[in-house]
């Protein structure tokens, strides 16, 4: 238990020590300090996933009825494992990366803080704890997204400042009726509303779940309040916008899976307007994520976009309701997790190596990085959906949860727009590969140069597109481990 | 018949006779016995007072021992000797505070014709007070009359002689309409001394005769008092008047002259026409609507004023509308409340002026707002006295101001059609009197840069003096007006 | 006893300028101990408080000037008198700067003795009187500078508060009648068969008096003389209109409808309503205008209207909730606004810039003053772990406990204000620190943190921030006891 407490404090204090401390000259030893700080945290997290055991610890009680409260269970289990080691592959490529920035020790002491947040929402027990923690999220990972100080990076950071307060908010309308409502503001599988809560406020309760949707639903990229996510990641440094777009978006949906399954429970929501109108939401958002990447210019926007619309994935998962789409959902939070952030880490390379930043410049780019290239291209397959890697699974479960859920109109609707946003996202990935390897006859070829960045921004690029694959080859583990978690939910 | 008892005629012919005296004394002698008379009249109405409170009732005395209908009649009773210490105090504290001025203002040869005019004011004031018929009543009010615009005229230079033409010609006016009234009253039953009168007055009405001639006789009264006394809209002569004379006349003009014809109103609805009967008019529902309309307007013009003084009188006009507004609510409490506020008013309008002259004149002389910044500073007394009398003006509690608005509004609240718009106005117009007064305090203690002369306290010892005497006068109404507002009501209730 | 702190502190404040004191040094001894020794004096009398109502005077009828130490008192009073040393303290330092500083803290003290007589009155004429007394206290203090904006912006607050008090009266009036008694009673004093037929007319009164009253805690539409009245020295402003004269607003409110009209009269009528949509716009109102707004004292100034309305909005839920909702923004918000102020105020004495888009990069020079305006931004905003969050907690709570429809739509009024508070705080915040990179360090040479004086109220009102927002428990545990009425 003490783990719990020390893998969320430890990050969150060696940030603030890196923020106070002075300039040092050196380079070499901030960049010690913060590999260290990264490594323990990673350690600390592991063992207080082995050592704490199912039970939950009150941390202190902030008034007489919201205690903060910290529990692991599966669903904890899965992000958290997710974020380290997302964080530890973008940690070491952005002490290569960060090289051609300004202000570093601000950058790695707001991304220390950022880690131990984000560990925190994994761990939270109750919907107190997780608000507390949401809030925290926005507050601390905002530096990160303004770090370069230009003019749009700080419209940017105000942006998605404003934007994830106002979902914050409207989340604290609907904590506000569930506290009074509901049971009990822990989360507990399948749903804190009683009975007779439900029958005699059941109009406000809906109408408050909605809104919690929709609140946590801005983290998490959902139509309408996304703009804040192709403005955040251009201007964002390369392994921000990484760790951005696959862990702290990700705290959204995890805040829905919770919101959905552990205090209003699926029989609550499920076959109400809620539900449909999520759906449609949802929907819109996939097809309109894909179609907007495709004809995005800038590289970074274009994955921006594509993140919109990936997440919305996990979210039809998620809203369906069904054993299947549930699982296909939550695996695509891994496989997406290991996938963007690789996608934004090679680009990042590209964009430090060569200072490009639009699609159409990265022609002949294979020939001057193949490494970082093919790597790029196995995970754009997984994103489309292609066998065997990890994106092609979690699809698969999609889709047939989607069959099988026996929802009218959605059922089969759900499954054509993935596939046309499957499409669509080979049209958005694929030409980077195809320009860049085969960049055309009336090519300068001269001019190519070998520029395979270095090893501290290739090896986690590496590791993250095994990850991806790994998954796709052996999804069996992980799919066992859900499904025991899902029964409790469903 | 008690001794006591003789007091209100004495001192009535006191003052008669101290004027017909003066005539022929130099200046200071004029004033010194024109000082003592007043003196003495109040010293002679307190121990009035305090005899009828004792004996718990009020009297009437026969002058010259002729016989009803055709003699003379004094009543006294705790309300007319209450009013009657009053006016002596207010009267004695305006002369004292305005003597410097008078000196500088007034020729020496024609001090002893002020005193003299100020002998003759206070005795037509008390027997506006005491008297109980409504000959005696006219009479005097033509000497008030005549003795206010000499009042006004007495400092001359164009100004003041215009006012006093147009206070002549309003007053006359209103006298002449009096006069019409008493004279069809005496038509339509006969008697001069009130109290026959009413009696004849509730058989009339009783019996439905003469009904409308009844009705124009109490039109015709209530009209020409209400212009004597400034009522909206016959109030155009008064700014003039206060804003121009020499300011223990202003003051005396503000306090006293007008509620002395208002005092006869009150006295003429109680005991001449009858109270229910007054009511049944429906005149009291106009007066009460230009009372209203008087304390909206004559803070509106207060606003636009530019000159220290006039604005002052122009507060005088909303005032004026407060009183009326009380007696045109009908009810005792009402009455009560306006009778409270006659001196209230009084009291505090005095104080104003004089503290107004006090810091014109450390500002070169001159009335106007501009020259007026910072006055305060160069005569604090006057700028204390000054923002004293604002803030009773304003109703702040602690002040007599509050006790009226206090008293005015419980008399509204009891009262079902009137009360509404009574409490609405009664609040506007504190925010209107808040704006003129609190910007002018506001002003003249904002410092300004090195005009004007300063002066110190020895200069000026009986001046400030008066300041402070007016201002513990009106802290005491402010904070222990209970026994005042009992003994009124216990007045009224012996009135009629 | 309670005449004593009363008085005390209005002797004091008119004795400073009438004492010759040889070195400033020694004026401030003299003011701060005394300041001190008062507040301590408050706090012991509320410990031990006597149960006894105070008569000092009679005036006519049944009224009378009279004091006692109930749970509205001891909440008001104890606020007040604990940050008034504090607010003394930082005004010494301010003040170095400006003139006539004698005059000032003649009126700055006298401010605190007639506070304490507005939370101290038992009975509605006497927190009137008060209530007068402290507009005609504090207009000289607005003044202060006598500048031609400060003269307007004096006479604009002057007219809006007599105007305010001159309707408030009329409530007086009305529960003169028709209540058995004056005296300030849980469940109010309105004797129901004098009442007969005219509850309409009872109500209207009501809502006239709850505007008249407001007037002094800027609701919409009598709030612009609070952003002039931003003009005045930052002590003043802090103070004064953060804390003393529209906390004074806001507590009159919570007399009038909790204790001499009643909530058991007010509650479910359409005067309830129309109250509190009153309070919802200006919530809304206020945020809006404060985003607009540039100047930074004029923002803060904005924010404290709205919320106000968050104190108004818990008192017109109308519920015991709804009372211990309001108590404890009051008290909250006073400790976070005046923090806010007075860092505001640091800003302007340390580096002259009155205006936000002149704060880039300051942060860095000023880290303690601007890490403390953080603080209370994130505090404003109402970010779990710090007292705002505790205190909208419970104005939410309150709101959805109720089961009025009505105030579920307040509850969305406090959300959108809370996001727009973040959005006109957090400007500022990310300005300071995060400059942009075209920024040239250069224009801020010799700046630094202000001394002592300024940061140590600034440190213990932070301390009080936090502390509220971990372990509020105890302090909500009396609001409640207070709402039920046990003192």
């Amino acid at each position: 238990m003490q783990y719990i407490i020390l893998s969320i404090l430890f990050p969150i204090v060696a940030g603030l020590y890196l923020l106070i401390r002075k300039e040092s000259e050196n380079r070499k030893t901030l960049l010690l300090c913060t590999g260290t700080f990264l490594i323990i945290s990673a350690v600390l997290v592991i063992m207080a996933l082995c050592l704490a055991g199912g039970g939950m610890f009150t941390l202190f009680n902030l008034t007489d009825k919201l205690p903060i409260i910290f529990k692991i269970d599966e669903v904890s289990v899965l992000f958290s494992v997710m974020t380290i080691i997302i964080f530890l592959c973008a940690g070491f490529f952005s002490f290569e990366y960060m090289k051609h920035e300004e202000k570093e020790k601000r950058y790695y002491g707001f991304y220390l803080i950022v880690l131990g947040v984000l560990i925190a929402l994994c761990f939270a027990g109750n919907l107190i704890t997780f608000y507390l923690f949401f809030e925290m999220l926005t507050l601390s990972s905002m530096p990160l997204v303004l770090h370069n100080g230009s003019r749009e990076a700080i419209m940017a950071g105000l942006k998605y400042l404003f934007y994830s307060l106002c979902g914050a908010y409207m989340a604290l309308f609907g904590l506000y009726f569930v506290e009074r409502y509901g049971n009990t503001l822990t989360f507990s599988a399948g749903g804190v509303i009683s009975e007779q809560a439900a029958s005699a406020h059941g109009g406000i309760l809906l109408l408050v779940a909605f809104l919690m949707l929709l609140g946590f639903g801005v983290k998490a990229g959902m139509f309408p309040m996304h703009a804040w996510l192709p403005a955040a990641h251009p201007v964002a440094p390369a392994p921000a916008s990484a760790v951005l777009s696959a862990v702290i978006v990700k705290a959204g949906v995890l805040a829905i899976i919770r919101v959905v399954y552990y205090i209003f429970g699926s029989s609550f929501l499920k076959g109400t307007w809620v539900q449909t109108t999520w759906m449609i939401l949802i929907l819109l958002t996939i097809f309109m994520g894909s179609m907007l990447a495709y004809r995005e210019p800038v590289m970074k926007k274009r994955l921006a976009y594509s993140t919109v619309s990936q997440l919305s994935y996990i979210l039809f998962g998620l809203a369906v309701m069904d054993a299947g789409s549930v699982t296909g959902g939550l695996l695509h939070v891994l496989c997406h997790g290991f996938i963007k952030a690789a996608l934004f880490l090679c680009a990042g390379a590209i964009i430090y190596m060569t200072g490009k930043t639009r699609v159409e410049e990265f022609r002949g780019i294979g020939k001057e990085m193949p490494l970082l290239l093919w790597c790029y291209t196995i995970v754009s397959l997984g994103l489309i959906g292609i066998p065997p890697t990890g994106g092609f699974v979690s699809k698969w479960y999609l889709a047939q949860g989607a069959l099988s859920s026996g929802i009218p109109v959605f059922d089969w609707l759900g499954p054509v727009i993935l596939l046309v946003s499957a499409l669509l996202t080979a049209g958005y990935l694929l030409p980077v590969t195809i320009k860049g390897f085969f960049p055309g006859a009336d090519y300068d070829y001269n001019s190519l140069r070998k520029k395979e960045p270095s090893a501290l921004m290739t090896i986690p690029v590496l590791i993250l597109t095994i990850l991806s694959v790994a998954i796709g080859l052996f999804p069996g583990a992980v799919v066992q481990y859900l499904s025991q978690m899902i029964e409790k939910i469903i | 018949m008690d001794f006591i008892q003789n007091f209100p005629f004495f001192s009535i012919i006191l003052s008669m006779f101290s004027g017909i005296i003066s005539s022929i004394l130099p200046g200071k002698a004029a004033k010194r016995l024109n000082t003592a008379v007043i003196f003495v009249a109040g010293l002679l109405s307190l121990i009035l007072l305090i005899y009828l409170i004792g004996t718990g009732s009020s009297y009437t005395y026969m002058m010259g021992h002729f016989p009803a209908p055709w003699g003379n009649e004094i009543r006294a009773g705790i309300l007319e000797a209450g009013m009657a210490l009053f006016f002596c105090i207010i009267m004695l504290l305006s002369l004292f505070g305005g003597r410097k001025k008078l000196n500088e203002e007034v020729e020496e040869g024609k001090h002893n014709l002020y005193y003299i005019l100020m002998d003759l004011m206070l005795s037509s004031l008390l027997a506006l007070i005491y008297t109980n018929d409504l000959f005696t009543a006219y009479v005097f009010v033509e000497i008030n009359t005549i003795a206010a615009c000499g009042l006004i005229m007495i400092r001359q230079n164009g100004r003041t002689i215009e006012a006093a033409v147009r206070y002549m010609i309003m007053s006359l006016l209103g006298s002449g309409m009096l006069l019409m009234g008493i004279c069809m009253l005496y038509d339509l039953t006969g008697h001069l001394l009130m109290s026959n009168i009413s009696e004849q007055v509730a058989l009339l009405a009783a019996s439905g005769e003469y009904r409308i001639p009844l009705l124009v006789t109490i039109a015709l009264m209530s009209v020409g008092l209400a212009i004597k006394s400034a009522l909206f809209p016959f109030h155009a002569w008064l700014p003039d008047a206060y804003g121009y004379s020499t300011v223990s006349s202003a003051a005396i003009l503000s306090s006293l002259v007008s509620k002395g014809y208002i005092f006869l109103l009150i006295k003429i609805i109680y005991r001449v026409i009858g109270f229910e009967i007054f009511d049944n008019s429906r005149i009291i529902d106009v007066l009460f609507v230009f009372g209203l309309m008087g304390m909206i307007f004559g803070s509106l013009s207060a606003i636009k004023e530019n000159d220290i003084r006039r604005m002052i009188a122009y507060s005088s006009v909303a005032q004026i509308g407060y009183i009326y507004m009380g007696i045109g609510m009908g009810t005792a409490a009402g009455m009560a409340a306006s009778v409270f506020h006659i001196l209230s008013h009084a009291a505090t309008k005095s104080l104003l002026f004089i503290a107004a002259i006090g810091l014109t004149d450390v500002s070169g002389g001159s009335r106007k707002f501009v020259d007026l910044t910072g006055a305060a500073y160069r005569n604090k007394w006057a700028g204390v006295a000054f923002t004293v009398g604002s803030l009773s003006m304003v109703g702040v509690p602690l002040f007599s101001g509050f006790i009226s608005k206090l008293l005015f509004a419980q008399a509204a609240v009891q009262n079902n059609g009137k009360m509404l718009p009574a409490l609405i106005v009664l609040g506007i117009s504190t925010i209107l009197n808040a704006i003129y007064f609190m910007k002018t305090v506001i002003r003249i203690y904002t410092p300004a840069n090195g005009t004007g002369s300063c002066v110190t306290f020895r200069s000026m010892k009986l001046y400030a003096v008066t300041l402070v005497c007016f201002i513990v006068l009106n802290i005491i109404l402010g904070v222990s007006s209970q026994p005042v507002v009992d003994l009124i009501e216990q007045g009224l209730a012996m009135f009629s | 006893m309670i005449m004593i702190v009363i008085l005390l502190p209005i002797l004091a404040g008119i004795l400073v300028p009438l004492i010759p004191f040889k070195k400033r040094s020694h004026m401030e001894i003299f003011l701060e101990a005394l300041v001190v020794l008062n507040s301590l004096l408050v706090w012991y009398m509320l410990l031990h408080r006597a149960e006894s109502i105070f008569t000092l005077a009679n005036f006519t009828g049944n009224l009378s000037i009279s004091f006692k130490v109930d749970g509205m008192s001891m909440v008001f009073a104890g606020l007040v008198s604990a940050l008034w040393p504090f607010a003394t303290l930082y005004a010494f330092e301010y003040m170095t700067k400006e003139e006539h500083e004698r005059v000032f803290f003649m009126f700055y003290t006298m401010t605190y003795g007639v506070t304490l007589g507005i939370s101290l009155a038992a009975n509605l004429l006497t927190m009137y009187f008060f209530y007068e007394l402290l507009t005609l206290v504090t207009v000289p203090l607005v003044m202060h500078t006598l500048t031609r904006e400060a003269i307007l912006a004096s006479r604009k607050y002057l007219y809006y508060s007599l105007g305010g008090a001159a309707f408030a009266f009329i409530g007086l009036i009305f529960v003169i009648i028709y209540g058995s008694t004056t005296n300030f009673v849980l469940g109010g004093v309105l004797d129901v068969e004098k009442i007969g037929g005219r509850t309409n007319i009872l109500l209207l009164i009501y809502v006239i008096a709850f505007m008249g009253f407001g007037v002094k805690a800027a609701i919409c539409p009598f709030n612009s003389w609070l952003p002039d009245a931003g003009v005045a020295p930052t002590p003043v402003t802090a103070l004064l209109h953060a804390v003393a004269v529209v906390k004074s607003g806001a507590f009159a409110i919570i007399r009038l409808t909790y204790y001499s009209f009643g909530t058991d009269f007010l509650k479910g009528t359409w005067a309830q309503n129309v109250v509190m949509a009153i309070t919802m716009f200006t919530i809304v109102y206020g945020c809006s205008r404060a985003v607009k707004e540039t100047h930074l004292k004029r923002r803060l100034a904005y924010s404290t209207i709205s919320n106000l309305s968050y104190i108004l909005f818990g008192v017109t839920i109308m519920t015991p909730l709804g009372l211990i909702g309001a108590l404890s923004h009051l008290v909250f918000h006073a400790v976070m606004k005046i923090s806010s102020f007075f860092c505001a105020g640091a800003i302007m004495h340390q580096t002259d810039r009155h205006y936000v888009h002149e704060l880039d990069g300051l942060g860095y020079k000023m880290p303690c003053v601007f890490g403390i305006f953080t603080v209370s931004a994130f505090a404003l905003m109402g970010v779990p772990g710090l007292s705002g969050f505790v205190s909208k907690w419970n104005l939410a709570f309150a709101a959805v406990e109720s089961g009025n429809m009505l105030a579920y739509g307040g509850i969305g009024c406090l959300l959108i204000s809370a996001l727009l508070t973040a959005i006109y705080m957090l400007t500022i915040v990310v300005r300071a620190f995060f400059p942009g990179k075209d920024f040239d360090a250069g224009t801020l040479k010799g700046i630094t943190d202000p001394n002592w004086k300024m940061l140590l109220p600034l440190f213990v009102f932070t301390l009080f921030i936090v502390l509220f927002g971990l372990h509020s428990a105890p302090i909500i545990k009396f609001f409640g006891d207070v709402a039920a009425g046990i003192y």
